[in-house]
């Protein structure tokens, strides 16, 4: 296990007492939820990634795959609720492995408070865990100080105020799993139309002992409308004042150069752009 | 009760006078640049001012306001030319790249800008006024000196208030001839042949000073104080924009520009050979 | 090397120029009279209008106080809703110096017009409105204004302002939270701002666009796209467009739909 690497710390605190700005990561000012319900749990979460008051992902993922059954939906600083939740996801595994047995939710409850209770809140990560293992179906909170809940129902992130009370008005013991979900997506769209932090979509992830399905953009109720212009510019609008044209011949010095087979170009990943 | 009546039953533009010298008073205050500012209800109103305002002790204050940048102007045998580039910051915003820092107090005088924008604009325009009713009372035009030391007095009533303003006073009179002062907000009036005020002032200085002679003809003077400013605005993040061009002569003050200083980098760079640091080439 | 992290230098030499006190340091004000209440607002102006537009979202923090505070005034008009009015008053920042700033300017455009039996002229306008600006010097008013009208020529008129007053006219302006994602976008799409004319010349003979003044129906959709665009990337944006045409003829508002998230 690799560990954090404090080399710059004192260096950057300097700078920063010279009045240099620290660089501000992305957080996601987010609303996260989750719900139990006769069967299982569910969790959603808004999609929306913000950088200071811009926002820097319109669709981000913020539920997070630790084990097959086990979910967790992370508020809080975008690269924490990443990383930790993928080093607890590594060490579940290998836990899992070792003892033979199906990974329990409490022990991922435990591994993440004990991990974020030692670095005392400097790991920004805010947490809803929840899952199913062979004791039932489960669902905690952690936060990034090491304190968790275990709760029927729990909102966090900035919008939390508002998902909580979708909660309070309308949740009932013993839900259905449709019920639930609905529930959980009214509590996100809570959070997204009167909190700032949180916006654009519904995602959703429902976990029985079967199995775990996630709804990715269950609810879009944030389509940008199409622009009135066109801002093609054509070719040449650009003034240029010098050019290079690098050949094949040159590159291939340096790199392998393959053939298209049918001169279509490959997409890598498809991108999410307005057009 | 009797005299609001009748002040109410014939209208306004009846009246002869305006019935109480309190109303009158008011009038003429709230028409004319007033001397009464609002102050905030607090006994450090300085320091409260600056941590509000001032983006250079605190880089996040949260009222930011425009600064103007690069001013020169210097005497020669043809008169004063005057030169200033047309960038406002605020922070690191831009916030404009149009701004007039040349500002025409009358048909002779000039006046240029540099520090807070809206204090250059607001005490020069107070001080054309004040040299108008100098005209007015006097039956003579104001001396540079003294519209110079208007300004100068004005702003030293405010020393340590926050105002911020480095200017120039330009201007041919009969009595002095061509006659340049420096006026900055901490009370200095300085009479001179050469100045450069604001962020960019060393970067004109540097050209100014190496190529300046009295005995310039109009033309080369003309085009030192366009090269200076230039090489200001390209060394200056602060500065850039336009380059707002003037010759005080005995006749007044005429206009020679406000021109994009892009097209004019070119020509002088390949044109002349100069700012050779800049390059094109891909190799 | 010693340059690169000696934080920022001394830049001009006036009276604020003092050693700088440490950012990082904590600093206690007891007396914050300010809160930044969000939004954006943008003027752009014509040969014969002028469009002034602000989305109506009043925030504070992360909570929105009211989908609908308009940011855009009607100044020197007859009765409560201002009726034929000429000119209007754009302010973001905090609304209730906003708030003061149009009462103040309100009240002397009407108070000329009743002294002096003809309404303001837009230069007029503008130029109280700096002096109303430039009293509050030692206690800004938190706000970034614009003015838009028709002047005497009956071409349109645009001021912005800063904080304490200082103004120029110009083509278009964008102010507030969004207005460097505005602001760029209109440099280059109403002043033509790196716009060449394809195939006019090579390197450096190529023709830069010459800015020309738009018509009415490109500046609309220009408007919407910049606000659209900017509730899609800013927090503080959002529920509602408010926008008011000025022509000869007077005033059109028009109150659109934002996205609500």
């Amino acid at each position: 296990m690799g560990g954090f690497d404090f080399s710059n710390h004192s260096r950057n605190a300097a700078l920063h007492a010279q009045g240099f700005p620290l660089p501000t990561a992305t957080s996601t000012g987010t609303t996260i939820v989750g719900c139990l319900f006769d069967g299982g749990v569910v969790i959603a979460a808004d999609t929306r990634a913000t950088s200071g008051p811009i926002v820097a992902d319109k669709n981000c993922e913020k539920l997070h795959f630790i084990t097959p059954q086990i979910w967790c939906a992370g508020a809080g600083t975008a690269a924490d609720t990443e990383f930790t939740t993928s080093l607890i996801s590594s060490n579940l595994e290998l836990h899992s492995l070792s003892t033979g047995r199906q990974p329990r939710v409490v022990t991922c409850m435990t591994m993440l408070k004990q991990h974020l209770f030692r670095y005392q809140g400097h790991i920004g990560a805010y947490l809803v865990v929840a899952g199913c293992d062979p004791t039932g179906a489960h669902l905690f909170t952690v936060h990034a100080h090491g304190s968790t809940d275990k709760l029927p129902y729990v909102t966090m992130g900035s919008g939390s105020l508002a998902a909580m009370s979708v909660f309070e008005t309308a949740w009932k013991g013993n839900m259905t799993r449709q019920g639930a979900v609905d529930l959980c997506s009214e509590a996100i769209k809570a959070g997204i139309f009167n909190d700032l932090g949180s916006g654009s979509n519904v995602d959703v992830c429902i976990i029985t002992p079967e199995k775990a399905t996630l709804l990715r953009n269950h609810i879009t109720p944030n389509e940008r409308e199409k622009k009135m212009r066109d801002y093609r510019f054509k070719k040449g609008t650009t003034a240029v004042l010098n050019q290079k044209i690098i050949t094949r011949a040159d590159i291939s010095k340096y790199v392998t150069v393959h053939e298209l087979d049918d001169g279509t170009p490959v997409a890598a990943e498809k991108m999410d752009v307005d057009t | 009760m009797d005299a609001l009546v009748s002040q109410l039953e014939t209208p306004r533009s009846q009246q002869e006078l305006y019935n109480s010298e309190e109303e009158q008073e008011q009038l003429a205050l709230s028409l004319s640049p007033s001397l009464k500012f609002a102050l905030p209800p607090i006994a450090q109103s300085q320091a409260w001012l600056r941590a509000m305002t001032d983006d250079y002790s605190n880089p996040n204050c949260p009222i930011k306001i425009a600064h103007g940048t690069t001013t020169l102007a210097f005497r020669f045998q043809g008169g004063i030319i005057v030169c200033t580039d047309s960038r406002a910051t605020a922070g690191n915003w831009i916030a404009s790249q149009t701004v007039k820092k040349v500002i025409e107090i009358n048909s002779s005088l000039l006046g240029t800008m540099a520090g807070g924008a809206a204090d250059c604009q607001y005490w020069l325009a107070y001080l054309g006024m004040q040299c108008r009713l100098h005209e007015l009372r006097s039956k003579r035009r104001i001396t540079v000196a003294a519209a110079s030391k208007i300004l100068a007095n004005l702003v030293y009533s405010y020393k340590g208030m926050g105002l911020s303003m480095g200017t120039m006073c330009a201007g041919v009179t009969p009595q002095e001839g061509p006659a340049l002062y420096y006026i900055d907000s901490d009370g200095t009036r300085l009479a001179g042949n050469l100045f450069c005020v604001g962020s960019g002032q060393t970067f004109a200085y540097g050209v100014l000073d190496a190529e300046y002679r009295y005995d310039l003809t109009d033309e080369e003077a003309l085009e030192l104080g366009r090269r200076s400013i230039l090489a200001a605005m390209h060394r200056d993040a602060y500065s850039g924009g336009f380059i707002n061009l003037y010759h005080v002569k005995e006749s007044g003050w005429v206009k020679h520009g406000f021109n994009d200083m892009n097209p004019i980098f070119w020509k002088t760079k390949l044109g002349k050979g100069e700012f050779s640091n800049v390059t094109a080439d891909l190799n | 090397m010693a340059g690169m992290f000696a934080g920022p230098q001394e830049m001009m030499g006036y009276s604020f120029n003092t050693a700088p006190t440490s950012a990082s340091e904590p600093r206690q004000h007891s007396f914050y009279p300010y809160t930044d209440n969000g939004g954006s607002t943008l003027g752009i102006s014509g040969a014969d209008f002028t469009i002034m537009a602000g989305d109506t979202r009043s925030t504070s923090g992360y909570s929105i106080n009211s989908r609908h505070v308009p940011k855009l005034f009607l100044i020197g008009g007859e009765g409560p809703k201002n009726k034929g009015a000429r000119i209007v008053l754009s302010v973001v920042g905090f609304a209730a110096d906003g708030d003061a700033l149009k009462e103040k300017l309100d009240k002397e455009v009407k108070m000329y017009k009743y002294q002096h039996g003809k309404p303001m002229t837009v230069s007029a306008c503008a130029q109280r409105l700096s002096h109303i600006l430039y009293n509050k010097r030692f206690f800004p008013y938190y706000v970034h204004a614009i003015l838009g009208g028709i002047d005497e020529e009956g071409k349109g008129a645009l001021y912005s302002y800063d904080p304490v007053g200082s103004y120029e006219r110009e083509q278009c302006r964008a102010a507030g939270a969004a207005s460097s994602l505005i602001m760029p976008f209109l440099d280059n799409q109403v002043n033509f701002k790196n716009h060449h004319i394809p195939g006019s010349g090579e390197g450096h003979d190529l023709k830069p666009v010459v800015a020309t003044p738009l018509p009415k129906e490109t500046v609309i959709e220009l408007v919407r796209d910049a606000f659209t665009s900017a509730v899609e990337r800013h927090i503080e944006v959002g529920d509602g467009l408010q926008m008011m045409i000025l022509t000869k003829d007077g005033v059109e508002e028009q109150l659109l739909p934002l996205k609500k998230d």
